[in-house]
């Protein structure tokens, strides 16, 4: 088997993993952790499609994932604007 | 060879991502500051990502998240900072108490503290605090 093959599964393993730690950090009491947990989610996810779309070659899987990570950022942003409020 | 290469940068960032979810929920509740800390966290989960991205060979989508993911840690930091960080925002600790004046029951906190202030010495002879008693005899 192919050692960039085995580094691909390891490297998608990783990031499940890492979705589920910021899905149980996104249940923490704060908002901004809910924030943040999001964040981390839509990132990872993004990445490992990338990793899965090169596997078995899907279709388009470069443009949706570029769009999660520049929507990400925009949504992410945006209620981070709206959570901090006004200047005083 | 860059096939090694390659396969080197997808562990490491592998080995990085873990230990940033070890470290992502093994941080203690009681921890101060600690959504900063998990906020730093997050920053190596990005770094992570973008080494795995130069290793897939996307290079442009690496430079892009190199950019934002910054500013995103800034807003999560600075919206946490001005709306819930009760332990640093000077801003935060003080709670405004907002009592309607005609209300008949809820009086401002300040104006009873003035008030018995006023009246100290006539407060110990004041019929609001006078205890009644009832006696009872016992053969009726």
């Amino acid at each position: 088997m192919d050692i960039l093959l085995i580094s691909e599964y390891i490297l998608v393993i990783a990031l499940i993993i890492m979705m589920l730690a910021a899905l149980r950090a996104s249940a923490y009491k704060s908002t901004s952790m809910g924030l943040l947990g999001s964040s981390v989610i839509v990132n990872a996810f993004a990445v490992a499609l990338l990793i899965v779309g090169s596997l078995y070659n899907l279709q388009f899987f470069r443009d949706i994932s570029l769009a999660l990570i520049f929507f990400g950022f925009v949504g992410t942003v945006a209620f981070a604007v709206v959570l901090g409020g006004d200047d005083k | 060879m860059i096939e090694y290469i390659k396969a080197a940068l997808l562990i490491i960032a592998a080995i990085l991502i873990i230990i940033s979810a070890v470290g992502l929920i093994s941080l203690s509740n009681t921890t101060k500051n600690k959504v900063y800390a998990r906020i730093h966290i997050v920053g190596l989960f990005d770094i992570a990502c973008i080494i795995a991205l130069i290793g897939l060979g996307q290079y442009l989508l690496a430079g892009v998240y190199f950019i934002l993911s910054p500013f995103t840690a800034h807003a999560i930091a600075n919206a946490y900072w001005k709306n819930e960080d009760r332990e640093n925002n000077v801003d935060l600790m003080t709670v405004e108490e907002e009592v309607d004046e005609n209300h008949p029951f809820i009086h401002p906190k300040e104006k009873m503290q003035a008030l018995e202030s006023e009246n100290s010495e006539k407060l110990k002879a004041d019929d609001r605090f006078s205890v009644t008693t009832i006696e009872i005899d016992e053969e009726e």
